[in-house]
């Protein structure tokens, strides 16, 4: 079932096109990773697709409902910044009740609601502490939290590991598939990594200055690639890894 | 509509009435053909060159004295820098005109020093020296600030480089100081070419521009005059103003800074802390002298004790006046602060369409002399029912000194996560909610200086109020005006005083209580 359709969504800032009439349909229950280097357009298609940035021209339309106008506050829809943007004032149990309390004005269930959460992040062993105390992995399963108690239709995720360090970003995307195996939210993930982009999504799409190149599952994208640039966008970082490994190991691969 | 649209129109339509419209209908009711017969005329040409004259002495020595001071609590093993910074600022917390009291209590015609030694300071001299004491503090902890915001790993790239100790100097300190250093030459200089307070307390026949202007309005109701003499008085503060928004500034503070290395240097320590403490000294000779003179029987012929003047300002309904200043300070404080912060919010966080003209017109304030303020106001407000009332009062000290806090609440609001108020909205959480409980949390400590800002300039402006007050809402500080006219020192020196214990009250209160909160922090680790 289609969850989100985007129909020829465009976006004109200051005389230039920063998305040129661009359409696609996200499924229900599907991840979708947008991968493109920075100045794509994804964060500004991410912007209007959660309501905080206005289109040009074009349509969404979410469960056959068109959202184009809708404020962000009814799409039913969450966001996780790059940044994390946990409320400093508030502890970990206050950041993901937040929100919730004042929707559901009823502290003990949303108390219970929000420890759900917080466990499936793996976080329980810290909800009395401010974000400050705890590490930007820590911090960025806080945000997922947040955004899960809310149980939006559909997550958007704006580069979320980008802060992150290697190691941190590996575990945190393995925590981020089995929630959303579990949950079955529909998930869109903004990232410039191809690596990320291909481990966690059902299809990719790639994009290039305001159009979309490819979208289609990992597989065929890589290995039928349809044209140059995307080849050279997916395989970048593999032809990286392999000349490095070239250079440790003295190896010719 | 939005509710933050909302608030930009409201913060707009309150700028533009109480900004741009007393401005233009001042500039309206010039008759500029007699704009000839001023400049032209004696007594215009002997206050233009005398202001200037006092305003560029004072300014030079000023920011010298506020340089070595800075540098001597930043840069040298100097002991008790934080008590130190609390009273060198001291001479913020009382009117310029009780700094010019001060000197006549010292070195007036009757002074404790002067009488002595026969000398007396009264003219040019005194208001230098008092335009320096008043203006100091003010170009000292802009430069404070500005050592903060030197990237000290320069210091080792230059001992690496082998650049010697005056090289270093120039390539380092003075590229980064040079913002706050122009900077607090043109404030300084602004303030003080457009002050009136200290020329009236110590000027005698020595007339400045500001003295002037104040003597058309006040004597001779020459409003048209008044105004085109505020036009000159606003030239250096429209070139700072200028100078302040078009210039680059190096320190972005956008580096990991690291503590910077004192070396050892005893010559350097000595002479240091002895002009440290010389100044001090005469600081609080000054406010000392007000204590002595409160309690003497007569400055002239008899200095036994004697409550007779706290007798007298009793008597004379001291009460009052307190009651008015806190009034007005009070008021000023807690909607200035609504009102700049709103506008701050608008500006650095929402950026709709408004934001620019909200911007000019909250910091066009920094160029507009209270003096010619309060003229404009008394112009444009003459026949409107605020006129004759306190609030007018209110209004016109919000509008003068709205900046400042304007743009520590502008800079400390961008520097809040920019994503909160997305956050908020796709969890459905209001514009208000979220401002109420997260943004406003996060800048409290900003608010309490906002507050105490607006509180205590209120308590110590005689310039933006001297055209609008009447005998009802008479605030504390143009009693001394009154009193120093009539050659009451004695009670001049009592609400000299009375301003300093409220405003010390007042910052001591938010002192404690950023104290407390940092204590608390402290325990709870939270580090906001």
């Amino acid at each position: 079932m289609v969850s989100l359709e985007i129909k020829d969504l465009k976006k004109i800032y200051n005389n230039r096109t920063v998305l040129n009439s661009i359409s696609f349909d996200v499924n229900d229950g599907e991840f979708l990773s947008i991968l493109g280097p920075s100045g794509c357009g994804k964060t500004t298609l991410l912007k209007i697709l959660i309501g905080i940035e206005n289109c040009t021209s074009g349509k969404i339309i979410k469960n056959g409902h068109d959202i184009t106008k809708e404020d962000p506050s009814k799409r039913e829809m969450g966001i996780v910044f790059q940044n994390y943007a946990l409320f400093p004032n508030m502890t970990v149990l206050q950041n993901v009740m937040y929100a919730l309390n004042l929707k559901l004005k009823n502290r003990d269930k949303a108390k219970k609601e929000s420890l759900k959460m917080i466990k499936m992040v793996n976080m329980m062993d810290h909800i009395n502490k401010y974000p400050h105390q705890l590490s930007g992995g820590q911090q960025q399963r806080v945000a997922i939290a947040r955004t899960l108690a809310l149980k939006p239709d559909i997550i958007l995720f704006d580069e979320p590991m980008s802060a992150l360090d290697a190691d941190n970003r590996l575990v945190l995307r393995k925590e981020l598939k089995s929630i959303q195996k579990e949950l079955k939210t529909t998930m869109i993930y903004i990232t410039h990594d191809q690596e990320e982009a291909f481990s966690l999504s059902d299809r990719v799409m790639v994009m290039r200055d305001g159009n979309i190149e490819q979208l289609d599952v990992p597989n065929v994208i890589f290995n039928h690639p349809k044209n140059e640039y995307v080849k050279n966008f997916v395989t970048k970082h593999l032809i990286e890894k392999v000349s490095s490994i070239e250079k440790c190991t003295g190896i010719d691969l | 509509m939005k509710r933050r649209s909302k608030l930009s129109i409201i913060i707009l339509i309150f700028l533009i009435v109480t900004v741009f419209y007393p401005l233009l209908m001042m500039l309206i009711r010039v008759q500029w053909s007699n704009f000839g017969n001023l400049i032209s005329s004696a007594s215009f040409k002997e206050a233009f060159n005398n202001s200037l004259f006092v305003a560029s002495v004072a300014t030079m020595v000023s920011v010298l004295i506020a340089y070595l001071l800075a540098f001597a609590l930043n840069r040298t093993r100097i002991k008790h820098r934080a008590i130190l910074k609390v009273f060198l600022t001291l001479p913020m917390l009382i009117p310029s005109i009780s700094h010019g009291l001060g000197l006549i209590n010292l070195f007036g015609a009757n002074g404790i020093i002067s009488k002595t030694l026969n000398f007396n300071i009264i003219g040019s001299a005194g208001i230098i020296v008092g335009s320096i004491i008043y203006s100091f503090p003010i170009a000292f902890l802009m430069l404070d600030d500005g050592f903060n915001y030197i990237d000290n790993n320069m210091y080792d790239s230059a001992k690496v480089l082998g650049l010697n100790k005056w090289q270093t100097f120039k390539k380092v300190t003075l590229v980064y100081m040079k913002k706050p250093l122009l900077s607090s030459l043109f404030a300084v200089f602004t303030m003080v070419f457009t002050d009136y307070g200290v020329p009236l307390a110590v000027g005698g026949k020595f007339l400045t521009l500001p003295v002037f202007l104040y003597k058309e309005v006040i004597g001779l109701l020459d409003f048209s005059k008044g105004t085109m003499i505020g036009l000159f008085l606003l030239i250096p503060a429209v070139i700072s103003f200028l100078f302040d928004n078009f210039t680059k500034d190096y320190a972005n503070g956008e580096f990991e800074n690291k503590e910077y290395k004192i070396e050892k240097n005893g010559i350097r320590d000595i002479l240091l802390t002895c002009f440290v403490y010389l100044i001090l000294i005469f600081v609080i000779m000054l406010t000392g002298s007000f204590i002595y003179y409160a309690f003497i029987n007569n400055y002239v012929l008899d200095r036994s004790f004697s409550l007779k003047h706290f007798d007298y300002v009793i008597s004379n309904n001291i009460g009052e006046y307190i009651f008015n200043s806190l009034t007005i300070s009070i008021l000023v404080s807690i909607l200035g602060t609504i009102i700049a912060y709103s506008a701050a919010y608008i500006t650095g966080r929402i950026k709709g369409k408004s934001s620019k003209l909200v911007h000019i017109l909250t910091i066009v304030s920094l160029a507009i002399p209270g003096i010619v303020l309060g003229l404009s106001y008394m112009i444009a407000f003459r026949n409107s029912f605020v006129y004759n009332t306190l609030f007018i009062l209110v209004l016109v000290n919000i509008i003068h000194f709205i900046a400042s806090p304007y743009l520590i609440a502008y800079n400390a609001l961008q520097k809040v996560n920019p994503n909160y108020e997305a956050v908020a909205k796709t969890c459905n959480i209001g514009l208000f909610r979220v401002v109420k409980d997260v943004i406003i949390p996060c800048t409290r400590k900003t608010i309490r200086e906002m507050i105490a800002y607006f509180f205590v300039n209120s308590m110590i402006t005689i310039s933006a109020v001297t055209f609008l007050f009447n005998t009802k809402t008479m605030p504390l500080s143009l009693l001394i005006n009154n009193y120093e006219g009539d050659l009451m020192l004695g009670e001049a020196a009592i609400i000299s005083l009375i301003i300093l214990c409220l405003n010390v009250i007042v910052k001591g209160t938010i002192y404690s209580i950023n104290r407390k909160e940092c204590r608390r922090n402290e325990k709870n680790e939270i580090n906001l």
